[in-house]
C-alpha cells in the first residue's frame, strides 16, 4: 500500500473518557498509520468525516454503556452511503457478552481495556490492504 | 505557633547517623543494592533506606504537628477517626430514579453511612432523556433526572436532614441545575437549607479539560458558574459543600499524583481570587471548600500526597489568602480508590487492590471513602460487587484497628521524606500553572490538555513495554484468554419511563410561569449577578434540566475542546 493507513478515531456520543482514544490514536500514528481524532461525536458526523477524511477504519471509543445503540449504528450510516469496505473498530469497557452480538451487526472487533497496540496495528493491517 | 526551632532530632546524633549509614552502606550493604533505579509513581526517586538523616530539619511544630492545628498534616480532625469514623460512601446510580432509590436504601441498609449518587452521562451533560443526544445513554452508569419530580422520587424516604448526601455533579452547569433540585426539593420536605449536609462536585475542568463531549461551555463561563454555586452555597447553606475540587477524574485521565493535587488546588486559588473579587471574605466560603483524590496503587506516595495535600492548602490559605478562621485552612477531602488500576481480566484481583488504595486512604487522614468494585472494567457494579466494596471498608474499620490511633505514619523516616518531597513539587506545578496565567488560562490554551494526553500516552508505552507492571495483564499474565465469568449489571430499561413522564410533566406545567421564569434565567446569563436564584426559579416552575441547559449552550456559547 503506497499511503499510509487512514483511521478516524472518535468518542461516542456523550461518552466523556477521552484517556483511552486519544492514547490509542497516538500510538497507532507511533505504528505509521494516520489519525485523524474527531472528539466526541455521534454516529452521523462520524460517518461524514470518514467519507470526508477517505478513512479506512473507524475507531469509537465508549466506556459510557452506549455501545449497543450506537456503534452499530455506524456500520448502518457507512453501509447505507455504500462503505462497507471501512473498518469498524470498538474500545472501552464492553462487556464481553455484548461482543457477539456487536461482530455480528458489523464491528470487526473490539479491544478491551488491556489490548495492546500491536495487536490493534497488526488486526488493522491484516483487514486493510 | 512557637517560633522556636523544634527539630526532630539532636543535629550532633543526626551527623553521627549520617556517618555510620555510609558505614552500613559499605560494611553490610555492600554491593547487594544493584544498579536499578527505582522512582515513586509521580517520579521521585526512592533510596533504599531512610534514616533520621532524610529528615533531619524537620521542625516538629512547624512540619508535623498534632492533628486538628495547624500545618494538619496529621489530619484535620484532632481525634480523627476515634471522633467520627470516615463516611462510607458508595457510589450508587443508575436508571430511572426510582431504581436508583432502592439501591440508596439497599447500601444504607446494609450500613453505608452517606449517600453518593452519581448521574448519567446526559443529565450531566444536560440533556432531557428525551433528547436526541441522550440515545443510549439513559440510565446508564448513573441515574437519570430531567426534573425536580425526578430529584424527588430518588430521594423519597431518604431521611437527608440526617444523613449528608454526596452528588456527583461533574460540572458546574450541571451543578447549578442539580443543586438547585436539591434545594426545592428539601423545601417541600419541609427541611430548612441550613440542615442540608453534603457535597457536590461542581469542577469547571470536569466540563472543559477532564471529560470531552460534543457540546461544551467555554472555561470562562463555566468557572463563572462554579463559582456562583460556591458563593451561593456560602450564603445560605452553612453544612454544605458547594465544591468538591475532583482531582479523581483529573488523575483517571492521566496526570501523577503531584499533578493531580496542583491542579486541585490551583482551583482553589482562582475561586478564591474571583469570590473575594465580588466582595467575599476568604472566611465566607474557603471553609466548605473540599477535594476529592485518587488513590492508586503506590502506596506510600499516596499517602504521603494526602498528607502533603493538607500543608499546601493551609499555606496557600494563610499566607496568600490570610484566611483568619481555622477551618478555611483545613483540607478535607473524599476519596475514591483507583478505577484505573482494576483490571478486566481476573477481576477478584481488584477487591486486593482496592483494599490497599482504601487502606492508604485511611493512613492519609480521608474524610468519606468509596471504594470500588471489582467489575469496575465490565460495567457498573451489580448488587454483589458492591457489597463487597461496602463489607471492604468496614473490616477497615472494625477488624484492623488502623483506624485508632491519629496519623500512625507520621515519624517514618520515609514518609516525612516523601511528603516534604510531595509537598514541594505541588508547590513548583501550582507555581507553573501560575506562570502560565492560571488555570483558566491553561484550560484555554489547551496546555493542560497536552499535560495528561502526554502522561497517558507515556503511561500507556510504560505498561506496553512492561515497564510498569500488572499483574494478570503483562505480569505472571493470565492464562490464555479464559473470559472472566463475571455478572454484568443490566441496566433497567430506563429512556422509555423518562420519556413518559417528561410528556406528562410538560402537559402539567404552568406554562406562563415557566415562560417567565426561564425568561429570567436567559437575561442573567449574561450578568454580573449569581445565576443560583434564576436557576431554583426555573427548576420550581418545573422546567427541565435540558430546557436550563440548552438556555446555558444558547447564551454562552460553545468551546472547541483543544485536543486533536
Amino acid at each position: 500500500m503506497s499511503r499510509p493507513i487512514k483511521v478516524v478515531m472518535a468518542k461516542l456520543g456523550l461518552d466523556i473518557h477521552w484517556r483511552g482514544a486519544v492514547a490509542v490514536s497516538r500510538m497507532l500514528r507511533d505504528e505509521g498509520m494516520e489519525v485523524v481524532y474527531l472528539g466526541n461525536q455521534f454516529p452521523e458526523q462520524i460517518v461524514n468525516a470518514a467519507v470526508q477524511e477517505g478513512a479506512d477504519v473507524v475507531g469509537l471509543s465508549t466506556l459510557g454503556g452506549n455501545h449497543n445503540s450506537l456503534g452499530p449504528k455506524v456500520v448502518e450510516l457507512l453501509r447505507k452511503k455504500g462503505l462497507e469496505d471501512i473498518l469498524v473498530l470498538m474500545g472501552g469497557v464492553i462487556p464481553p457478552e455484548d461482543i457477539p452480538a456487536l461482530k455480528e451487526k458489523g464491528i470487526a472487533a473490539v479491544f478491551g481495556p488491556e489490548s495492546k497496540i500491536v495487536d490493534i496495528a497488526s488486526f488493522i493491517r491484516g483487514k486493510v490492504s | 505557633m512557637t517560633k522556636e526551632k523544634q527539630k526532630l532530632f539532636d543535629q550532633k546524633v543526626v551527623e553521627q547517623l549520617g556517618t555510620k549509614k555510609e558505614r552500613w552502606h559499605e560494611e553490610t550493604l555492600k554491593g547487594k543494592v544493584g544498579d536499578k533505579k527505582y522512582y515513586t509513581e509521580s517520579g521521585i526517586p526512592i533510596d533504599i533506606l531512610y534514616s533520621p538523616s532524610d529528615i533531619k530539619d524537620l521542625d516538629f511544630q512547624k512540619d508535623i504537628g498534632f492533628p486538628g492545628e495547624a500545618p494538619y498534616t496529621r489530619g484535620v480532625y484532632p481525634n480523627m477517626y476515634r471522633g467520627r469514623l470516615f463516611t462510607v460512601r458508595q457510589l450508587a446510580g443508575f436508571g430511572a430514579p426510582e431504581d436508583c432509590n432502592q439501591r440508596i436504601k439497599y447500601l444504607l441498609d446494609n450500613g453505608a453511612t452517606g449517600v453518593n449518587i452519581v448521574f448519567d452521562l446526559p443529565t450531566v451533560r444536560g440533556y432531557n432523556s428525551d433528547d436526541p443526544e441522550a440515545e443510549g445513554n439513559v440510565g446508564a452508569c448513573g441515574v437519570a433526572i430531567d426534573s425536580l419530580e425526578d430529584m424527588e422520587t430518588l430521594f423519597n424516604s431518604i431521611p437527608i436532614d440526617e444523613i449528608s448526601s454526596s452528588v456527583v455533579t461533574h460540572m458546574p452547569s450541571t451543578t447549578v441545575v442539580l443543586l438547585a433540585m436539591y434545594m426545592v426539593m428539601a423545601g417541600k420536605r419541609g427541611i430548612a437549607l441550613e440542615k442540608l449536609s453534603g457535597t457536590n462536585q461542581n469542577d469547571f475542568l470536569m466540563e472543559t479539560v477532564v471529560g470531552s463531549a460534543p457540546e461544551i461551555l467555554p472555561p470562562k463561563a463555566s468557572f463563572r458558574l462554579q463559582c456562583d454555586a460556591i458563593e451561593y452555597a456560602s450564603k445560605h447553606l452553612p453544612r454544605w459543600n458547594a465544591v468538591s475540587y475532583n482531582g479523581y477524574n483529573l488523575r483517571e485521565a492521566g496526570t501523577s499524583a503531584v499533578q493531580e493535587v496542583a491542579v486541585g488546588i490551583a482551583n482553589a486559588i482562582a475561586t478564591a481570587e474571583e469570590l473575594i473579587s465580588r466582595g467575599n471574605s476568604v472566611d465566607d466560603f474557603a471553609k466548605r471548600m473540599s477535594f476529592f483524590w485518587d488513590l492508586c496503587n503506590d502506596f506510600f506516595e499516596e499517602i504521603a500526597k494526602c498528607r502533603a495535600s493538607r500543608i499546601v492548602f493551609q499555606e496557600v490559605m494563610r499566607d496568600r489568602f490570610q484566611a483568619k478562621n481555622p477551618k478555611s485552612q483545613m483540607m478535607r477531602f473524599h476519596v475514591q480508590t483507583s478505577g484505573i488500576t482494576l483490571t478486566a481480566v481476573e477481576p477478584l484481583n481488584n477487591i486486593a487492590r482496592s483494599s490497599i488504595q482504601g487502606l492508604a486512604a485511611i493512613l492519609g487522614g480521608a474524610q468519606s471513602l468509596h471504594i470500588d468494585s471489582y467489575d469496575e472494567a465490565y460495567s457498573a457494579p451489580t448488587e454483589e460487587a458492591a457489597l463487597v466494596s461496602l463489607r471492604t471498608q468496614q473490616i477497615l474499620q472494625a477488624e484492623t484497628n488502623v483506624v485508632n490511633t491519629v496519623d500512625p505514619l507520621a515519624g517514618s523516616y520515609y514518609v516525612e521524606n516523601l511528603t516534604r518531597e510531595m509537598a514541594q513539587r505541588i508547590r513548583d506545578y501550582i507555581e507553573e500553572i501560575e506562570r502560565k496565567g492560571g488555570l483558566v488560562a491553561v484550560t484555554e490554551s489547551g496546555w493542560l490538555h497536552r499535560e495528561i494526553s502526554d502522561f497517558a500516552y507515556k503511561q500507556q508505552k510504560a505498561i506496553e513495554n512492561g515497564e510498569q507492571k500488572i499483574v494478570g495483564v503483562n505480569h505472571f499474565p493470565a492464562e490464555k484468554k479464559k473470559a472472566a465469568e463475571i455478572e454484568v449489571f443490566r441496566y433497567p430499561e430506563t429512556a422509555v419511563r423518562q420519556t413518559e413522564k417528561l410528556a406528562r410533566l410538560r402537559k402539567k406545567r404552568d406554562q406562563a410561569k415557566l415562560d417567565k421564569a426561564l425568561g429570567n434565567l436567559r437575561e442573567k446569563c449574561l450578568s454580573d449577578e449569581n445565576i443560583m436564584p434564576y436557576v431554583k426559579e426555573a427548576v420550581l416552575a418545573l422546567a427541565t434540566l435540558g430546557e436550563i441547559e440548552e438556555i446555558f449552550r444558547e447564551e454562552f456559547g460553545l468551546w472547541q475542546f483543544p485536543l486533536a
